[in-house]
């Protein structure tokens, strides 16, 4: 099952917890059983549509990825803010 | 206890006065939340005592919480957010306005909707019916993005509402939003080419306000010009032309919810400028339903002063003399106690103000 690595900030929606094992095969459906598995992550990660926030970036295995990225049992996602302006 | 719900570019802050306390303005800041994170608009419903605003995260988003005790736990609503199907996504929280029903709460985002919660804030559903209007391809954004901003209940009937949009006019439901029609007549968007200002569907409606004493009187600052409706919104007419205002440019208006023949906007110079005019810091009062303006300046900065107030950030207390509080990008809050007669500095080191509110 992958690991979703989460950023501090938004560790407060899923229970504090920084790394949780969930299913899916791709990134866009680890991040939907994310939110089902904690209600109050819904619209953090992506929006209503199933977008990715503009300022929010996934990594696997050390490069930028998008929600369409084939995620394998022992992968890794993590899921962090990404640095934008200055 | 009078309290203040000022929202910044770097958090919620509440500010409060103990009856009687005097020295500078009395106000202190009580509470802060949601620190680094902008919050866009903060109320309290007056009826439930529930505390709720409009949180924007860099990099999460826009998010509505709710709490009874500021200083305490926020829980974040269900919503607002689009049903799946539009393929829409809300950007800003704009304006949160409780209802006339048992727990019914309003709220106007950006892209121009609007949301209803019969759970007094904890669920929001979209008001389908206006986001379905045909007109809605003709609205386009203004400056601050395609925002429904304002939202007037009617009192005492819970069927009647006003709201209105930048750049889309003014929209009238007399059947709990299941229809919509515009109220734009006697409005004129100068900003538009002479032969294109009969047929747009872009008014560019800063802020409305409804006086609830007489609630067919509503008032308006518009992108250029200042408008009174005798009419519930039906048409407008110009106060803002030869009536004592510096400039009819602005985006600030507030009401004294006693008496439907008084209202005050703080005019900034131009759509091009958005500052103070001349450096002086005024706000304008009409006692006769805009029929003048005088200039409300005690107190207030009257030398280069070049402050920007944005559409959210002025308000009244309803109470008798009526209190007056804005805000600014500068990071001052001012007030007064007598209806505008003299002001204070009520705190002078805060973030950028957004918005302003009595609780």
């Amino acid at each position: 099952m992958p690991r979703v690595i989460l950023t501090g900030s938004i560790r407060q929606h899923v229970g504090g917890l920084g790394a949780i094992d969930v299913g899916g095969d791709t990134a866009a459906a680890v991040v939907r059983a994310l939110e089902t598995a904690y209600p109050p992550l819904r619209g953090w990660v992506v929006d209503e549509r199933g977008t990715l926030r503009r300022h929010v970036k996934l990594f696997l295995h050390g490069s930028a990825v998008g929600l369409d990225a084939a995620l394998g049992h022992d992968d890794e996602l993590h899921i962090v803010a990404a640095i934008s302006g200055g | 206890m009078s309290e203040l719900l000022v929202g910044t570019r770097k958090g919620l802050f509440v500010l409060r006065k103990p009856p009687g306390r005097g020295g500078k303005g009395g106000f202190g800041i009580a509470v802060r939340a949601f620190p680094g994170e902008v919050v866009e608009f903060a109320t309290r419903d007056k009826r439930s005592g529930r505390y709720l605003a409009g949180v924007t995260h860099g990099q999460f988003g826009p998010h509505l919480f709710y709490a009874e005790d500021p200083a305490g736990a926020w829980q974040q609503a269900e919503g607002p957010a689009f049903p799946a199907s539009l393929n829409a996504a809300v950007e800003r929280i704009w304006v949160i306005e409780p209802g006339v029903a048992d727990g019914e709460l309003w709220c106007g985002v950006a892209p121009a909707a609007l949301f209803r919660s019969g759970d007094g804030g904890k669920t929001w559903a979209l008001v389908q019916a206006l986001w379905d209007v045909p007109e809605r391809a003709q609205w386009n954004p203004g400056a601050g993005g395609m925002c429904l901003n304002s939202i007037c209940p009617w009192p005492g009937d819970r069927n009647r509402l006003a709201v209105s949009i930048s750049a889309g006019g003014v929209w009238l439901t007399d059947d709990g939003g299941k229809s919509w029609r515009r109220g734009v007549k006697g409005l004129v968007p100068r900003y538009l080419p002479q032969e294109a200002r009969h047929d747009t569907h872009a008014h560019c409606v800063h802020h409305i306000e409804r006086a609830p004493q007489q609630p067919a009187t509503l008032y308006m600052q518009f992108h250029g010009g200042v408008y009174r409706s005798d009419d519930a919104g039906e048409s407008w007419i110009d106060i803002g032309t030869d009536s004592g205002l510096p400039s009819d440019f602005g985006f600030p208006l507030a009401i004294d919810v006693n008496d439907p023949n008084r209202a005050f906007v703080i005019p900034l110079s131009s759509d091009m400028d958005r500052v103070t005019p001349g450096g002086k810091v005024r706000v304008y009062e009409t006692r006769d339903r805009g029929g003048s303006w005088r200039a409300l300046e005690e107190g207030l900065p009257q030398s280069q002063a070049y402050l920007t107030v944005l559409r959210q950030a002025f308000c009244s207390d309803g109470a008798s003399p009526l209190g007056l509080y804005f805000g600014v990008q500068t990071g001052e809050l001012f007030g007064s106690a007598d209806g505008g007669l003299s002001w204070r500095t009520i705190a002078s080191r805060l973030p950028p103000v957004v918005s302003m509110r009595c609780a």
